[in-house]
């Protein structure tokens, strides 16, 4: 008996996401539909001047790998622990209303040491892009 | 019907892979940072296939610290890295030996 | 062979694909593509067992913030490839064969057999609720003390990643928007008086 419930829920639980497959198979289509018609009607007449260097004298193709600066790696930092305080919030909203007054004074308790570590890296000028 | 040894054994391969890269990428502390990452992930996937198998909240709560904490260790690793990087210019294991004795 | 069965092997292959490309790459870029690729698998592998918060999650956080992260610090850090892969091969044979004997090891202790066991009903759905909320209970009620420890490292990371990355840069002419905003024209003009002089006749004009 069980099993056969187990079972049963089982097959309800993949049914859910068939709205998801549906959506990626749109998505996956309709990228494929419009890049093959981009290759099939665009008109192509490729010329050497093309690819040389334009105005600003960039080279039109060359190494992805440019070096990147080490203030795009702090924001990601502080996106990273903003985002885990995000992440705590969602379950800290979906039972709010059971446990009450406690899970206020919980999350203040939790906002506030996070925001002992903002003032920190605001105080420091982390945030600003010099 | 997926039974608890299918999982397990999910986790049992990701982290042998882990393993093994740490030994074949020795040099490279990216690589390593990475293993790691896998091997956290391996742990986390039997935490939560236990967690859904028994019943038991305390798992996937669990799951969720190791990601908090992981994500902080990563951060600070790679701000390591870094820094090491700034002042030795590699990143190869082998060359950060100043408290060799 | 169910369809889920069918799902899970889907999703495991790739992991696994994932897990040995991020090994095996040359270019760091491309490990760190293939590690997206295995969180990705992996929190499908979750959804399977219903433990949606977590694999959104792990979307989320992982992919999503740490990722980007290791991508950063690998496009910041140009690293000669050839010179991190020194030793490669000669290592090959006894991380695989470590890797293997581990395996073994593993699957032995596991005991195939006695985990053929059917999932339970989803034990949230048996207490009529949502996975999130399932957690969230535990998490702020029973684990309180682990939750604030958790602000607590959040904190510590955040101070120690700015305190060791952060460099001041010397000689940067910095724009002071509220200082230009309050500039009057006093500031910037001076307004003198001077008496007119007659011009020499004998100059040019």
């Amino acid at each position: 008996m069980c099993a056969v419930l187990a079972a049963e829920v089982a097959g309800a639980v993949l049914a859910q996401y068939w709205p998801i497959l549906l959506f990626m198979a749109v998505a996956a289509g309709l990228g494929m539909a419009l890049l093959t018609i981009g290759l099939v009607v665009a008109p192509r007449r490729p010329a050497a001047q093309k690819l040389s260097p334009y105005e600003c004298g960039f080279e039109a193709f060359e190494d992805a790998r440019m070096k990147f600066d080490v203030r795009y790696y702090l924001i990601a930092i502080l996106f990273i622990i903003f985002d885990l305080e995000i992440a705590f919030l969602f379950p800290w909203a979906v039972v709010f209303d059971r446990i009450g007054l406690v899970a206020l004074i919980e999350m203040v308790l939790f906002i506030a040491l996070l925001v002992v570590g903002f003032i920190y890296i605001w105080k420091k000028g982390a945030l600003e892009w010099e | 019907m997926i039974t608890l040894a299918h999982y397990i054994v999910l986790g049992a391969v990701l982290f042998c892979i882990a393993v093994a890269g740490i030994f074949i990428n020795r040099k490279n502390v990216i690589v390593l940072l990475m293993a790691i990452e896998l091997m956290l992930l391996a742990v986390n996937i039997n935490f939560i296939a236990f967690s859904r198998f028994f019943g038991d909240v305390a798992g996937q709560v669990f799951v969720f610290f190791i990601l908090t904490v992981a994500a902080a260790e990563s951060a600070i690793g790679l701000a390591i890295l870094t820094l090491l990087f700034r002042n030795r210019r590699t990143i190869n294991v082998a060359e950060f030996d100043d408290l060799r004795g | 062979m169910t369809i889920q069965l069918l799902a899970f092997y889907f999703f495991a292959f790739f992991a696994v694909l994932g897990a040995l490309l991020v090994i095996t790459l040359r270019n760091p870029v491309h490990a760190v593509l293939s590690l997206v690729l295995t969180f990705f698998s992996v929190a499908c592998i979750w959804m399977l067992m219903q433990a949606e918060f977590l694999a959104l999650v792990l979307i989320v956080v992982y992919v999503g913030a740490v990722m980007v992260l290791f991508l950063f610090v690998v496009m910041m850090l140009d690293i000669k490839v050839a010179a991190a892969r020194e030793g490669f091969i000669r290592h090959l044979p006894v991380g695989i064969g470590v890797a293997l004997i581990m395996l073994a090891e593993m699957v032995t202790l596991i005991g195939l057999r006695a985990m053929q066991v059917a999932p339970p009903p989803n034990p949230a759905a048996m207490h009529g609720e949502s996975n999130v909320a399932w957690i969230g209970t535990a998490l702020y009620t029973q684990y309180l003390l682990p939750f604030e420890v958790a602000a607590m490292i959040l904190t510590v990371g955040i101070v120690a990643a700015v305190a060791l990355t952060l460099r001041h840069r010397v000689g940067v002419r910095h724009q002071n928007a509220s200082q230009q905003v309050a500039a009057v024209a006093r500031d910037r003009v001076r307004l003198v008086s001077m008496p007119a002089e007659r011009g020499d006749p004998g100059a040019q004009p």
